[in-house]
């Protein structure tokens, strides 16, 4: 293999806590006596690390060179989604994105686009979702001009192959006609209707929103979106930057500016559902998610929030709600909470897991008690040390590879989050003190106001569950797909 | 221009793409220590982190009816803790662990008791030995520090730290960063030494809570077991990873010890590092905490094998879902020269949207919403699978029908060209995309070298499957794609059909009648 730095400059950063166990274990000791090398390594910087260039078009690029493999990946991202359309309109993008893929474009049938890559053993993929598209190309660096002329057409020229639209239209019904085949889909997708409504995250794709998506339709909603000034693309891999830029000029050559109106935003409406849903299906094992509305991406306690969350059930086997339902009572496999920090509108916090029917009250009346439990008292020193070691020294693993290097610093200016949000990361977390957890906990975590979401069968449950709030029946309908 | 691009195909074709995988050397160092345990290292230094794999030869083909489900019970209790690790002290704990012991052996007797119709047994008697079990369990706790391995790796910056089990292995997985490898030295092999099976009876029941998850409510799962249950009569893949219900209601830990002690050996192990680490250190800390582990003199030496199937099997599984099936037929096991003929055959078929059967199922016809197949690669003769999802009111029989006409057609026409110059090209780019993710990568050589006992079988069959010539997949269909060595087993919509979860008492089976 050739080898070659991705971090060409050297700065230390003593990521080495002595992540000293107070536990006391023979094994903790064992533990203590290791020593261990610093880690040579530095964050990446654009700029620094990163090429970030503006092609004339207005397209952002950021480029990371790396010879190891003779291989280039680009992805991209696009300004645009759901969120943006009226709630009529709900399955354009998805539809878009799919068929710009296999909808062929103005130089190359469907057929001949689909051929030409697999057999350069190339991969190009499209998506767009609720409040961003997104592409990739995966290409081996001898075919990159090709690999990037084909992108290109894709994103600039697609046809929208009739043929492949009633395809992915009928493809999308069969989707909706197996939806409730698994509990966990159907969980997923009321719980999120529940607290959402008709809210871009919350809405439910029925065949009605796709069954009169016509070919126009689909034709105006690319060219609302798509331009060079409204996408960003990230370049790693076996390349030389003048000539990807020489490359990225021939392949969007005609490509133009376009003026850009993103249409109003609907914003969450923030309000509590408390109550029990239950969804009746016949099976053995009660699925149970539980939660309520959180907070947006910019609020300044995300740090202390993501500690908080990890203590409580998003540090796997070492969080209070696995060792509670899981380790001591065994009443679970999969068990733990998530609180979502990351969204730009309100995000979720949820507490999850599955056991039989004839454990279910007891596994909830868990859980409640461990929600509770983490605003009314200090966690102890070592659980927060334990948390706070996690995050710090998984840092590094959010740089490993120069593909996700690059994707990384491109994320956070597509989403913009501050230029240097992973500089001041570390910071941020050491910054958190063990009495934020449990005020944070206060603030963020209202028991009272828990969405309790059960699917299973009700006629089995060890007590009914009319003591955690007012019990409301969600019904199963078969979707309608004539 | 609309010319231009099957003009280049052509160009393609004529001149296939200059095969980059011969500039790719994978470096890999190797060292078997005394006892047997092998180690594979791939020095990476990109970044300065690593992957590496702990694979143990062992699975759920290593088990026998009453303990199915065993091997990957092993597994979650690897993550129980040692007598160094997840106690204060581990000689509390014994007379625990040795009362837990003679409430199960009582209890195992009232179970047989329950399900044998000549005894009036007791559910009460059992239910309240279980509590019993539970409630010792749980005053052991005072000793217990839960969790600590898990805890140990995740505060030294682990990730994607896991385990899995499946019919022929169980590997222990983490990525650390770079100095941390003799914290993983000290914490794999402690468990691989000194495991101590706590809390036993509550993680069966975290077993039997991923069995109701993932198989007794998932359509897919349920349907899996339902065709190896029948396409298997006699090789142990024919039960399922997670074991068979009634096993995970009576197996002790007693007979998990033994399990363990049979197959968590260094002679029974093989790991592969990946990444920012030096050979010499691996060594050197590899003899230090590996060596004085002694080897297994159990390990078994000889398999049962399944036998020649003699007619079509069909499986009808009811259940509360929407249609899916899966058709199997026998092939061979890893090392056949074979199984590169059929590996290319399933590329050809389903592998890509101008693959054979995708175009004609998903894309033409539209009877299949996705078809997929492939061949498995293990250590005893296994199938070639298809796997599908039928699309509205298509029948069952037009997918088949579609599926067979196209395997009768490769029996007697050659494949194209193009479809083959395809699937090498892919085969160069695969080779070279394995090496991207140091994860991946120690996978890859854990699982070749304990499947084959030579790492190098990723180069030797990546060439294998590149000589694979039109002739070869005439062959092996019409040597392998009969209607007698096949079964298809079939999900058919029947709401509330997955509830029954009580095993029911048996009659007892008389032979020579009273």
């Amino acid at each position: 293999m050739r080898r070659y730095s991705v971090f060409a400059g050297i700065l230390l950063i003593a990521l080495n806590f002595a992540a000293a166990q107070t536990s006391s274990s023979p094994g903790s000791k064992l533990v203590n006596s290791l020593r261990y090398k610093e880690l040579n390594w530095q964050i990446p910087k654009v700029g620094v690390d990163v090429q970030r260039i503006v092609l004339e078009n207005g397209m952002i690029v950021f480029l990371l060179p790396n010879h190891e493999l003779p291989l280039v990946d680009a992805n991209l991202l696009v300004r645009t989604g759901e969120i943006y359309e009226p709630k009529e309109n709900m399955a354009i993008p998805g539809l878009t994105g799919k068929l710009m893929r296999t909808g062929g474009t103005k130089n190359i049938a469907p057929d001949s686009l689909d051929a030409l890559l697999e057999f350069m053993a190339a991969s190009i993929d499209i998506g767009i979702g609720e409040e961003s598209g997104w592409g990739s190309l995966s290409v081996l660096a001898k075919d990159i001009r090709l690999g990037f002329k084909v992108l290109a057409d894709i994103l600039m020229n697609p046809m929208f192959s009739e043929k492949k639209l009633r395809l992915a239209k009928e493809q999308i019904r069969e989707d909706i006609r197996r939806r409730n085949d698994n509990p966990g889909r159907i969980i997923g997708r009321e719980f999120n209707h529940l607290i959402y409504g008709d809210h871009p995250k919350g809405s439910i794709l029925e065949w009605a929103d796709v069954k009169n998506i016509k070919r126009d339709d689909i034709i105006a909603f690319h060219r609302k979106y798509f331009c060079p000034n409204n996408v960003m693309m990230a370049i790693a891999g076996d390349f030389n930057p003048d000539t990807i830029i020489q490359i990225l000029n021939e392949s969007f050559a005609g490509w133009s500016k376009q003026q850009i109106e993103l249409g109003p935003i609907p914003e969450v409406n923030f309000e509590y559902k408390p109550g029990v849903y239950i969804v009746n299906k016949d099976i053995s094992q009660a699925n149970i998610l539980i939660g309520h509305l959180g907070i947006k991406r910019e609020n300044p306690d995300r740090y202390a929030i993501a500690l908080m969350n990890y203590i409580l059930g998003g540090g796997s086997f070492t969080s209070r709600l696995t060792t509670q339902v899981r380790s001591n009572e065994g009443l679970a496999y999969s068990v733990g909470s998530n609180f979502d920090i990351s969204s730009r509108d309100y995000g979720l916090f949820t507490a999850h897991c599955q056991t039989k029917n004839s454990t279910a009250h007891k596994a909830i009346t868990l859980m409640l008690d461990e929600i509770r439990k983490i605003s009314q008292t200090q966690v102890d020193t070592q659980e927060f040390a334990m948390a706070r070691d996690a995050y710090i020294n998984q840092f590094v693993f959010n740089f490993t590879s120069p593909g996700q290097i690059v994707n990384q610093l491109m994320s956070l200016e597509f989403n913009k989050m501050p230029p240097d949000y992973y500089e001041k990361y570390l910071d941020n977390i050491r910054a958190v003190k063990i009495e934020d957890i449990q005020r944070v906990a206060q603030i963020y975590l209202k028991p009272e106001s828990l969405t309790i979401m059960v699917v299973g069968n009700p006629a089995d449950f060890d007590a009914p569950l009319d003591d955690f709030g007012t019990i409301k029946e969600i019904p199963l309908a078969p979707p309608v797909i004539r | 221009m609309k010319i231009l691009i099957p003009g280049l195909l052509a160009l393609l074709l004529i001149s296939p793409p200059a095969v980059p995988t011969d500039d790719i050397r994978l470096d890999v160092k190797e060292l078997t220590l005394e006892n047997g345990m092998r180690f594979l290292v791939l020095e990476r230094h990109e970044s300065p982190v690593f992957s590496v794999v702990l694979r143990y030869k062992v699975g759920s083909v290593d088990e026998r009816p009453g303990i199915t489900g065993m091997a990957h019970l092993c597994e979650h209790m690897m993550f129980k803790g040692t007598k160094l690790f997840g106690t204060t002290d581990y000689e509390a704990e014994l007379p625990y662990l040795r009362k837990i012991d003679s409430l199960a052996e009582l209890l195992t007797i009232e179970q047989a008791r329950e399900r044998n119709p000549f005894y009036k047994g007791s559910k009460d008697k059992v239910d309240s030995l279980k509590a019993e079990i539970h409630k010792v369990q749980l005053e052991e706790t005072r000793y217990i520090i839960k969790d600590e391995l898990w805890e140990t790796y995740l505060r030294n910056g682990g990730t994607m730290l896991n385990a899995s089990t499946f019919s022929d292995g169980t590997q222990y997985f983490v990525s650390l960063p770079a100095n941390r490898l003799e914290l993983w030295a000290l914490l794999e092999s402690d468990r691989m030494a000194n495991l101590v099976t706590r809390e036993y009876y509550s993680e069966r029941d975290v077993v039997y809570e991923e069995r109701r998850l993932r198989t007794d409510n998932d359509p897919s799962g349920y349907l899996e077991e339902q065709f190896n249950a029948a396409a298997f009569t006699a090789c142990g893949y024919s039960w399922p990873v997670i074991g068979w219900a009634s096993d995970l209601e009576t197996m002790t830990r007693l007979d998990l010890n033994e399990f363990r002690d049979k197959f968590y050996a260094p002679n029974n192990a093989v790991v592969a590092i990946v990444g920012d680490v030096e050979f010499d250190e691996v060594k050197y800390i590899a003899e230090k905490y590996f060596g004085p582990i002694p080897p297994s003199t159990g390990l078994p030496k000889i398999a049962t094998i399944e036998p020649p199937q003699k007619g079509e099997r069909r499986v009808k599984v009811k259940f509360d879902a929407e249609p899916q099936a899966l058709i199997g037929y026998h092939t061979v096991a890893a090392g056949d020269p074979d199984l590169a003929p059929l590996e290319i055959m399933a590329s050809i078929l389903t592998d890509g949207r101008t693959s054979r059967l995708h175009k004609k199922m998903v894309e033409n016809l539209k009877i299949a919403q996705s078809i997929g197949c492939g061949v498995s690669s293990s250590r005893y003769p296994d199938m070639f699978m298809f796997w599908l999802t039928p699309m509205g009111d298509a029948t069952l029989e037009a997918n088949e029908n579609a599926i067979y006409a196209e395997i009768e057609n490769m029996k007697t026409q050659p494949v194209s060209d193009w479809e083959l110059q395809r699937v090498r090209n892919q085969l160069d780019a695969n080779y070279i995309r394995m090496l991207r993710s140091n994860m991946w990568m120690a996978f890859s050589l854990s699982g070749n070298d304990a499947l084959t006992g030579d790492w190098r079988y990723i180069k030797n069959h990546y060439w294998e499957r590149k000589a694979v010539t039109k002739e070869d997949i005439m062959r092996v269909a019409k040597k392998y794609f009969t209607e007698d060595n096949r079964t298809v087993a079939y999900i058919v919509k029947t709401p509330g059909a997955q509830m029954p979860a009580r095993p029911q008492a048996v009659r007892p089976r008389v032979k020579g009648g009273y």
